[in-house]
């Protein structure tokens, strides 16, 4: 379990960029599609999901946005910016120049 | 939402320590979350109270949430860091470029620290203000001062008047900023050392004579340089996320800037005077921590 609070420290600001990037989330949302997409791996808590989203807002990556549903329940949407696009084709990029180089070192050598 | 939430929240707002603007919109998007997080434990077919304890156990410390979503705000922007080391700059340039003995410009200086200091509180006191307000009650200070040199019989009537006015003035303002955050109560007190140390330094003996004039014309540069010194510090607060450096910039650069005058104005401050101002100093710093504590059990305590 804490290697996986690591796994989840490190990584965090990827993953939230990658699925706001795909399309705008609310916190709740944003826990439930990671635990989901994951099968149960990721599985956020709201102390850890909040003060992360509210560090990429300020520092312009993400745009919070407060929607009134036709209920009346307001939710924050979070959007992408464009400094959050390019940062998040960055963070692609670096993710998978590491797990070629991890796969070239884990995966058993084949005689 | 039940009770226990409810106190979540509330323990969630006290150690947050943000603006009122942002203090709300954080306590409302988490309220939001945890009403629908609630309604889907519920529909799971959990009670009212499993599922709020459930809600409870993924939120986590509400302290510890508190003290992160602080520091995902508590870094200023760098304009923010500027406008806040403004009065230390601009207090820095009278003395600097010799404008202190133009009356037009203490009257300007005067204006704009006031008007700032009114706007910033109007605006929800952010981090910018609290400098600008230590500057904004310095007059409060100075003309209680220079009544200690009225004549006489009108002396004792102003300070027996003015005094306790100008000292209830100062503990509403500094309790109102110790409800904000003790942190901005040390802000704001910050540059009061320094300068009742150049104040010292100077020493005005009997009365505010063109010979005691002369001696501040001798040492503008530094008292200058001195208040460049507290500009940068306020700056590097301002940006700095974690309370603890925070507090850490303050003691450190006051100790220095207190050397400092100590050094360069050649022995004029005695060592005893020195000692007195560092303990000064720490106690302005300081205290305000311990004040928030006691308003904060007060207040618990007259809640409960």
């Amino acid at each position: 379990m804490a290697h996986r609070r690591e796994g989840i420290k490190g990584s965090i600001d990827s993953l939230l960029l990658c699925l706001i990037g795909q399309q705008p989330m609310y916190g709740y949302q944003i826990i439930k599609e990671l635990k989901e997409r994951s099968q149960g791996y990721f599985q956020f808590k709201e102390g850890t999901l909040y003060p992360a989203l509210h560090r990429l807002e300020r520092v312009g990556l993400i745009r919070g946005k407060w929607q009134t549903l036709p209920s009346g329940q307001q939710r924050k949407y979070y959007h992408i910016t464009d400094k959050g696009l390019l940062s998040l084709v960055d963070k692609r990029s670096q993710w998978q120049d590491f797990l070629a180089a991890m796969n070239l070192i884990i995966q058993p050598v084949s005689e | 939402m039940t009770t226990v939430l409810s106190h979540y929240l509330d323990n969630v707002r006290e150690n947050l320590r943000l603006d009122v603007s942002s203090e709300r919109e954080v306590i409302h998007e988490l309220e939001t979350h945890i009403e629908e997080e609630l309604q889907e434990l519920k529909e799971a077919g959990l009670s009212e109270e499993e599922a709020a304890s459930t809600c409870l156990s993924l939120l986590g410390s509400a302290k510890l949430v508190a003290r992160q979503i602080y520091e995902a705000h508590s870094q200023g922007t760098w304009s923010q860091a500027l406008l806040a080391a403004m009065p230390h700059l601009l207090f820095g340039l009278l003395f600097a470029l010799n404008w202190w003995r133009g009356i037009g410009w203490l009257l300007g200086m005067l204006v704009l620290v006031l008007s700032m200091a009114v706007y910033g509180w109007w605006r929800g006191k952010p981090a910018w203000l609290f400098p600008w307000l230590g500057y904004s009650l310095l007059p409060v200070a100075v003309a209680g001062l220079l009544l200690l040199y009225l004549p006489e019989g009108l002396a004792w009537v102003a300070i027996l008047l003015y005094i306790p006015m100008a000292l209830w003035l100062l503990y509403s303002i500094t309790v109102q900023t110790i409800k904000r955050d003790w942190l901005y109560s040390s802000l704001m007190l910050f540059p009061l050392p320094i300068i009742i140390g150049w104040f010292l330094a100077v020493e005005p003996v009997d009365k505010f004579s063109e010979y005691w004039l002369q001696r501040v014309q001798d040492f503008a540069p530094w008292i200058g340089l001195s208040f460049l010194a507290l500009a940068v510090t306020v700056a590097t607060f301002v940006r700095l996320r974690k309370r603890w450096l925070k507090v850490s910039v303050l003691v450190v650069s006051g100790l220095i800037t207190l050397t400092m005058i100590a050094y360069y104005t050649g022995g004029r401050l005695s060592i005893p005077a020195f000692l007195i101002l560092i303990v000064v100093m720490l106690l302005l710093l300081l205290s305000p921590a311990l004040v928030e504590r006691t308003l904060k059990h007060t207040g618990q305590k007259s809640v409960a």
